[in-house]
């Protein structure tokens, strides 16, 4: 498949043949290689780097169903039955429910073998901790964060630790959040270990303890401050590469539970998955083009060609079907400009408001959202992209993610949910049509 | 930088306008604004914090205005301009270009004296040796331990090293290290040619590797020594410059041969390719069996062959070849790695610039990144990365060796000599002798 041609002055193209091509590498396209790779489709994926480094790590399928309900979602299957019915052009609202829990199901255990050990998908939301020390209703956490949902549940003796020189966590704020329902909850600060003056960061820290002598030295430090709490908080910076392994040792030398909280980004959660992907996916066989946004998609009678190009020079992807997943605004997939909203690589229509000013409320936190947000692109049941006539652009192109139409993830809680929905079922389509 | 101890330093430093230079260098379309300063460039940069600065506070301060502070700050030494703030940016802003332009603008004078010397070097003799060794004597070194080898290595005394052999196949570049101060370190090199039946040579002008005149910020400099390099390959009608285990030399004839619109009637290769291929053809038999005590093993990915350059594509290569040498349960990758690995801090000039202190901080996270592969030898096709990595191993207590690949290849193949041995730790100084 990589027929590699010889480095040379002379820029010729680098070509790779392939079936599947995945556009974008947020977690709609991460999925998509997954699921992909899974079913034995030769496949490519590139696009640049996606919003994946601003993840908290959650896995959320649903939150909220209407952006105006004020309890969030416990049941999220429940939950689902009642989005179908009122929101039947939700993405989510096009996938049965055995499939959402079979692509779940499928991309966790995708990752924990992979070294990232995550949950299973259950039955009902979890209540999870945010770096502001608000909560938010979850389905899948990374095994690093699940202790905290268990201490927060119990209302466990608990202290939570922050480092100086570490902004966008404060364990003062997260306990003053909380404190009224979880008064065994107290904060405390330490030093980082060679890292106690300036700025620091939750990437290096996360890396720092990939080395058994930091974990040892953070370890004795947090031990001076844990005084009778039966479990500790610290912010996600639990390892990079080996979360689980780094989590396990720090609890073995601190004799109890340890767990993370999300941080502002960038975040290590989101770094993590990230180089996980970017590990693995070559190793399994996938042709990865990280970091590089595709110029132009030509449909041909029997393929379709992506081009696109590197720091060494241009490259083409030949492919039998592609997939859309190349986000909303922030990555590119959605551009704003002041006579509206488009799709720049394919030129699809976006569905919008009449107008630029119906984009946004007045009030940034209106809990009705923003209209813009429900902006996208617009999908059949296969979910390939339709064009102004309604029918399917071409039958080799599907989308997944953010870039659809009629979905608010931001209040809904529902990124991951329609990512995965939408990367699934955009999978068995293009399985259907290689057939 | 301390530059009180600089005699000029009555010169100052030119201001320059950032923001609008910055936007001449933008591709179309493409936006500093876009930056949403998200941190993700500072926090996955090992000069982060260094003189008070980090990528996001430089481009924050682009955008503000604040030239004067960026045209004076010695940051732009302590950037190796690595090019992973870019890499990890998801508006792939390009902030090492903006350090090359203040890098350019500091006066001769105020510059680190050690990237300034090295590229005057460079461009005072036909070798284009950053180390200023003339062409009569690399010649002379070449000959002299090309004679001592024939001559105490009896499977060797066939053995070429070829100088200005026109219309060889590959044009071999040096770096100047070997010829100047460990000779015999060209060997192993010579032995793999000669195994692999190679056709090749060096030229007596043009041979040299390394080129500081880019970290100087010096673009006509730079120009000056890859055109002098580009004409010795053309003038010999070799068919492909192939880079020795240098990351720099590479970066900066491949990148200066396309911004300088020169003419090179030939291909450039990297050593590491060949090994990969010749491995694969057959042509180099190695395999991990002299291992047998499983001595642990990492690579480091040079940023200038690999992210700035080739790209995954030579890491993979590299992996095979390590692979194929140290036996696959011998090999632990570090994290991260590839196109996302960190700059081991010997890139840019930093090992040339003085700043010692700053050097080793940099080089810190490299140092855990080692640390935590539990592995005892790394492996870098790349001169710089393999002295920084040497240097902050013994500052920080390591207990690592650095080697180069022809060592190990030509362990491998047991026809590693005596004296070719200088990196190898005690475990393996003596084995196959």
């Amino acid at each position: 498949m990589n027929d590699r041609v010889e480095n040379t002055m002379i820029q010729e193209a680098r070509h790779f043949e392939t079936d599947l091509a995945v556009i974008g590498s947020g977690l709609a396209g991460f999925a998509a290689s997954t699921f992909a790779l899974n079913r034995g489709i030769r496949t490519a994926q590139a696009g640049n780097t996606g919003a994946v480094a601003y993840t908290t790590g959650y896995l959320d399928l649903l939150g909220r169903v209407h952006n105006e309900d004020v309890c969030p979602v416990t049941d999220p299957w429940q939950g689902l039955r009642q989005l179908r019915q009122s929101q039947p052009l939700h993405p989510m609202a096009r996938v049965s429910e055995d499939d959402l829990r079979a692509a779940f199901r499928e991309f966790t255990s995708f990752i924990s073998d992979c070294g990232i050990i995550y949950n299973a998908p259950g039955q009902f939301n979890a209540t999870a901790l945010t770096p502001a020390g608000t909560l938010k209703p979850t389905l899948c956490v990374p095994a690093t964060m699940q202790a905290g949902v268990d201490a927060l549940a119990r209302k466990a003796r608990c202290v939570i630790v922050d480092f100086k020189g570490l902004r966008g966590f404060s364990a003062r704020q997260v306990v003053a959040n909380l404190k009224d329902t979880w008064p065994e909850l107290r904060a405390e600060r330490v030093l980082f270990p060679e890292m106690e003056t300036g700025e620091i960061y939750p990437e290096v820290m996360a890396r720092a303890l990939e080395v058994p002598a930091h974990r040892q030295a953070l370890a004795e430090r947090i031990r001076a401050v844990v005084g009778d709490a039966e479990v500790i908080g610290v912010p996600a910076v639990l390892g990079m590469h080996n979360p689980d392994l780094v989590m396990a040792e720090m609890m073995r030398l601190l004799g109890r539970p340890i767990f993370e909280i999300p941080t502002m980004p960038p975040s290590v959660p989101g770094i993590r998955l990230r180089e996980m992907f970017e590990q693995v996916f070559p190793q399994k066989g996938l042709v990865l083009i990280p970091q590089q946004k595709v110029d132009k998609v030509v449909f041909n009678a029997d393929d379709l060609q992506l081009s696109l190009s590197d720091n060494f020079g241009p490259i083409t992807i030949r492919a039998k079907a592609v997939i859309l997943a190349t986000g909303r605004f922030l990555s590119g997939g959605l551009t704003a400009a002041i006579d509206g909203i488009r799709e720049p690589l394919l030129g699809l229509p976006v569905t919008q408001t009449a107008s630029r000013e119906d984009w946004y409320h007045l009030q940034y936190m209106d809990k009705r959202g923003h209209e813009i947000h429900r902006t996208g692109i617009e999908v059949d049941d296969k979910f390939r992209p339709l064009g102004e006539n309604g029918q399917p652009v071409n039958d080799r192109l599907f989308a997944a993610g953010l870039i659809l139409a009629h979905q608010d993830w931001i209040r809904g809680r529902c990124g991951a949910g329609v990512a995965l929905a939408s990367a699934y079922k955009a999978v068995e389509a293009v399985q259907e049509l290689l057939r | 930088m301390n530059q009180k101890e600089n005699p000029m330093s009555e010169v100052t430093i030119p201001t320059i306008n950032f923001k609008a230079r910055a936007m001449e260098l933008l591709p179309e379309g493409a936006s500093f604004e876009a930056c949403l300063t998200c941190g993700l460039c500072s926090s996955g940069c090992p000069a982060s914090g260094l003189e008070n600065m980090d990528p996001r506070k430089f481009i924050r301060m682009a955008m503000l205005g604040m030239d004067k502070e960026l045209s004076t700050t010695p940051w732009v030494w302590l950037c190796t301009q690595c090019k992973r703030c870019q890499h990890v940016c998801p508006m792939n802003i390009d902030i090492s270009q903006l350090v090359f332009l203040a890098r350019g603008n500091w006066p001769e004078e105020k510059k680190p004296a050690g990237i300034v010397r090295s590229c005057q070097l460079a461009r005072a003799t036909d070798s284009t040796s950053a180390m200023g060794l003339p062409p009569q004597d690399f010649v002379f070194v070449v000959e002299d331990v090309l004679a001592e080898v024939q001559e105490t290595q009896p499977a060797f005394k066939d053995m070429v090293a070829p100088m200005d052999r026109a219309g060889a196949y590959f044009f071999v570049n040096q770096n100047s290290r070997e010829p100047m101060s460990e000779p015999d370190e060209m060997v192993p090199l010579w032995k793999i040619f000669h195994l692999v039946g190679a056709d090749w040579t060096y030229s007596s002008k043009g041979w040299a590797a390394e080129n500081f005149c880019m970290f100087s910020g010096d673009e006509a400099a730079w120009y000056e020594v890859v055109k002098k390099r580009v004409d010795a390959v053309n003038a010999l009608g070799c068919k492909v410059w192939l880079n020795t285990e240098c990351g720099h030399s590479y970066y900066t004839m491949w990148n200066g041969i396309q911004r300088f619109g020169l003419e090179a009637n030939f291909q450039l290769e990297n050593l590491v390719t060949c090994y990969a291929r010749w491995i694969r053809e057959g042509k180099l038999p190695v395999n991990a069996n002299w291992n047998s005590t499983g001595i642990k093993f990492t690579v480091q990915d040079p940023c200038q062959i690999i992210r700035k350059a080739y790209g995954d594509s030579l890491a993979e290569d590299m992996r095979f070849v390590v692979r194929s040498l140290v036996g696959d349960e011998n090999f632990i990758d570090m994290q991260p790695n590839r196109s996302a690995n960190y700059c081991c801090g010997g890139g840019g000039g930093f090992l040339q610039a003085g700043m010692t202190e700053h050097r080793r901080a940099y080089g810190k996270r490299k140092f855990d990144q080692i640390q935590a592969t539990g592995a005892t030898y790394v492996l870098t096709p790349c001169h710089n990365c393999h002295s920084q990595m040497e240097d902050i191993g013994h500052h920080y207590g390591g207990n690592y060796q650095v080697v180069h690949f022809w060592t190990l290849i030509c362990l491998s193949l047991g026809i590693l000599g005596e004296n070719e041995r200088t990196y190898l730790g005690p475990d393996l100084a003596s084995l196959g002798l």
